[in-house]
């Protein structure tokens, strides 16, 4: 028996795989909704039918939810709004291994209402991941709102906006890839006062990164902004000081990325010169962790001074970091210690003339202990008669 | 050869006072603000944190333990010659450093030869200012001390900037550049001849009759205890802090107000160690006391700003209780022992500073909050002012004890047996 059958309703036809026999499974899922249960097939590779009113709008996945099956969903409608007769469509998907990225820019999520439109489903590159990303705007936001993404490998890219506003009846949706205005593959949606449109691009190479904007508006454009890009690399922001005759390793590392393959470049000003090729004994490049990259060199140089670039290849483009190398030679600290040195033995030699210099009485001895200043000469004669005693006995005591 | 009967109590002092100001700078402010430099040498050698940590508990450990034999030979050759040779050796340490390629160097350089020398420098030069001083001791040591303070603001940022602008290898040569000052603090040190010094004789007479005096064990004991409990919260402030939710940068802030408060109370107490008549063991007894109840009130403050007002008095009250501890010595043992007497009281005073972190952090590990260590920290402090009450002329409110006369009588009565006309001096 065909699938949908004059029933009315529609149905997907799914090749699963086995299903056990007898016991009732799952054998898909809405997204985000409670699974629909069916009976299993007896140990064969039919495909299991899913059908009924329960089959509705959106992203059916498989029950572990981590494959796609289908999507059902509507096409953008020639004119805005009107009802055309209903044509649905469905189209099963051969790989099981999907996930959908869907990207909705929304204040409140409300929900798809089901207009009467077209259907479509997107089966090209359905092995690739799916990101989803969302902006909201009203109609009296003032600013572009802008969102960032960061994109590593091919994967299909489900752009949302939402726009609120109080009067939808005259609002024009358009997008724009740069400033080049996109024609197909976004649909719109509107509930009440809130206007949604969903744009969905298969990124397999840099050609498709860029920013993608939403436009909602008639007299005053409110304009919503995706930049797809590839992950950042981080150098040094600080330059690096090292001395002539050491060696240095210069590193460079994303936050979760991996990159296919890293180079380096080295050079002064805007020139760019590739380093390590061919390899040699002065420049090492290694890569201890997926995510980082580090260029040895050894044997400095005041010549090896100035900015390497590091360079992160993806299959989505290029990013790149930068370290600075500063190479001093010895002799800069060494005049620095030098001149504080003969500072200290200055300051030295002027204390020790202060105080020959202030001696009123002088007496000989080899570590000095016997010299007073002074103003304390008055005391000093009152005592002296007094302190023979105490002298007398240091003598002895000292002998010990 | 004529001795002073008592210390001149400035003069020559002030400038003892100065150069004791930026030895302690120099000592303890590089030993404080080296952890600038720790995070280049994980970097430089690929060792873990805590082998490198070791280079300052070394340098810290032979700095405390060496001071006997920095006290002993100041008695025998004079506070110069001591100061100054120390303050090449420390110098000589850093600028063997700067050459390092391993660890073990660092150890040895820094940790061992720089202690040296920084164990040859700072008590020497504090029994000498003690000498120098009697009607106001306290507030002459006070007012050195505050270099240890001040120098912590100044050289972190500096050594920070050293290091970014000559690497490690460039910044150590010049601290050892900076260190070298310590020769010409060293220079300033007048040689001092009071009355009690032929009486006392050479430093193994000193450090025998000292073992032997019974206030001065007292006093080692008393200041041992609270050595153990001193620097707690010094060490697991930040933690505690952080334990109660605060972020990194207010708790760090915090820290820097309780390193003002601790100098402002350093200089207080050393004045009013001065201004007040009697034991000034009495007032380290008061201070050792506020400081053991706050520590014990911490775990009982959990609003900020309970938290903030108890980190203000403990630093105001543990700042005013060095000066004094050191200002009670020389009425103990007298000026003529202070050289042996000092060195003898911080080796071993340090052996509670050494256990203190430890243990308490022992207690936060077994627990799981710093609640036991901060309470344990507050017991050893009021143990140690329990002890101090067994000072002699504690509890004399009218004896005028703070003549330097009576310091000599005292010192020749107990010591050595005189002659008459030795004592008519007065």
């Amino acid at each position: 028996m065909g699938c949908c059958s004059s029933s009315g309703g529609w149905c997907m036809k799914v090749v699963l795989g086995q299903l056990t026999p007898g016991r009732a499974e799952t054998p898909a899922v809405l997204a985000d909704e409670a699974p629909v249960v069916t009976a299993g097939h007896p140990n064969d590779p039919q495909p299991v039918e899913v059908r009924g009113a329960d089959v509705s709008m959106g992203t059916w996945q498989s029950p572990d939810r981590s494959s796609i099956l289908g999507v059902r969903r509507l096409k953008k409608p020639a004119a805005p709004f009107t009802s055309l007769p209903v044509q649905e469509e469905i189209t099963t998907t051969k790989y099981s291994n999907l996930s959908l990225e869907s990207h909705n820019i929304s204040v409140t999520a409300a929900p798809y209402t089901s207009l009467p439109v077209q259907e479509e489903m997107m089966t090209k590159y359905s092995n690739l991941s799916l990101e989803s990303h969302s902006i909201s705007m009203t109609e009296n936001s003032s600013m572009p709102v802008e969102k960032n993404i960061t994109l590593e490998r091919p994967s299909n890219v489900e752009l949302t906006c939402q726009f609120t506003s109080g009067d939808l009846n005259s609002v024009n949706v358009t997008w724009k890839k740069g400033d080049t205005l996109l024609e197909d593959n976004y649909l719109v949606n509107a509930t009440g006062s809130i206007l949604y449109t969903q744009y969905r691009v298969a990124v397999i190479d840099s050609k498709q990164m860029g920013s993608y904007s939403c436009f909602f508006g008639k007299k005053k454009q409110q304009k919503g902004t995706f930049n797809l890009k590839v992950p950042e690399v981080n150098g040094k922001t600080k330059p690096l000081i090292t001395y002539v005759g050491d060696s240095v390793v210069l590193m460079c590392k994303c936050q979760d990325c991996l990159p296919l393959n890293w180079t380096w470049y080295g050079g002064n000003g805007s020139v760019q010169v590739p380093i390590g090729v061919p390899v040699n004994d002065k420049h090492v490049i290694s890569r201890k962790h997926a995510n980082e990259t580090s260029l040895k060199i050894t044997q400095l140089s005041e010549d090896d001074q100035g900015t390497y670039w590091c360079h992160a290849i993806f299959e989505l483009g290029e990013s790149e970091g930068h370290v600075e190398l500063v190479v001093l030679s010895y002799l800069v600290p060494l005049k620095a210690f030098c001149a504080i040195v003969a500072e200290v033995v200055l300051l030295v030699t002027i204390i020790l003339l202060f105080e020959m210099y202030t001696q009123k009485k002088k007496k000989p001895s080899d570590d000095g202990k016997e010299f007073e200043q002074g103003e304390e000469l008055k005391l000093d004669d009152s005592n002296g008669i007094e302190n023979s005693g105490p002298r007398h006995r240091k003598n002895e005591s000292m002998g010990q | 050869m004529a001795y002073r009967a008592e210390p001149p109590d400035g003069g020559w002092g002030w400038m003892v006072v100065l150069s004791a100001f930026f030895q302690s700078a120099l000592v303890f402010g590089v030993l404080r603000s080296f952890g600038v430099f720790f995070v280049e040498f994980v970097a430089a050698f690929e060792e873990p944190a805590a082998r490198v940590s070791w280079i300052a508990s070394i340098g810290i450990a032979v700095q405390q333990f060496g001071s006997p034999v920095g006290s002993a030979l100041s008695t025998k050759f004079g506070p110069r010659p001591v100061v100054m040779t120390g303050g090449i050796l420390a110098a000589l340490g850093m600028l063997l450093a700067s050459f390092a390629t391993s660890l073990t160097h660092l150890y040895l350089s820094i940790g061992l030869l720089s202690g040296s020398g920084w164990a040859l420098t700072f008590t020497p030069t504090l029994a000498c200012l003690s000498r120098y001083f009697s009607r106001r001791r306290s507030l002459a040591t006070g007012l050195a001390l505050t270099g240890v303070g001040l120098s912590s603001f100044a050289f972190a940022p500096l050594f920070q900037w050293l290091l970014n602008h000559y690497a490690w290898r460039g910044a150590l040569l010049l601290v050892s550049a900076l260190s070298l000052h310590l020769v010409a603090c060293g220079a300033l040190l007048r040689p001092l001849s009071l009355a009690e010094d032929p009486v006392v004789g050479g430093p193994r007479a000193q450090i025998t009759s000292l073992l032997r005096h019974g206030p001065f064990l007292r006093y080692t004991i008393a200041l041992t205890l609270i050595n153990t409990g001193y620097f707690i919260p010094y060490v697991h402030l930040v933690a505690h802090l952080r334990d109660l939710g605060w972020d990194p940068l207010p708790a760090a802030f915090l820290l820097s107000v309780a390193a003002i408060s601790d100098l402002v109370g350093r200089v207080a107490s050393g004045w009013l160690g001065d201004a007040v008549p009697g034991p000034v063991a009495r007032l380290l007894m008061l201070w050792t006391t506020l400081t053991g109840v706050i520590l014990a009130l911490y775990p009982v403050a959990e609003a900020p700003t309970g938290l903030v007002a108890l980190t203000v008095a403990y630093g105001f009250t543990s700042g005013a209780l060095t000066p004094v501890a050191f200002s009670v010595l020389p009425e103990l043992v007298g000026t003529g022992k202070i050289y042996c007497g000092l060195g003898l009281v911080q080796m071993v005073e340090s052996i509670g500073g050494l256990l203190g972190a430890p243990l308490s952090g022992y207690f936060r590990d077994v627990t799981g909050n710093y609640t036991a260590s901060f309470v344990v920290a507050g017991t050893f402090l009021l143990a140690g002012s329990g002890v101090l009450i067994t000072l002699p002329h504690f509890f004399c409110f009218s004896a005028p004890t703070s003549k330097p006369q009576d310091h000599v009588t005292e010192a020749l009565d107990t010591k050595v047996p005189l002659p008459e006309e030795g004592l008519g001096e007065d």
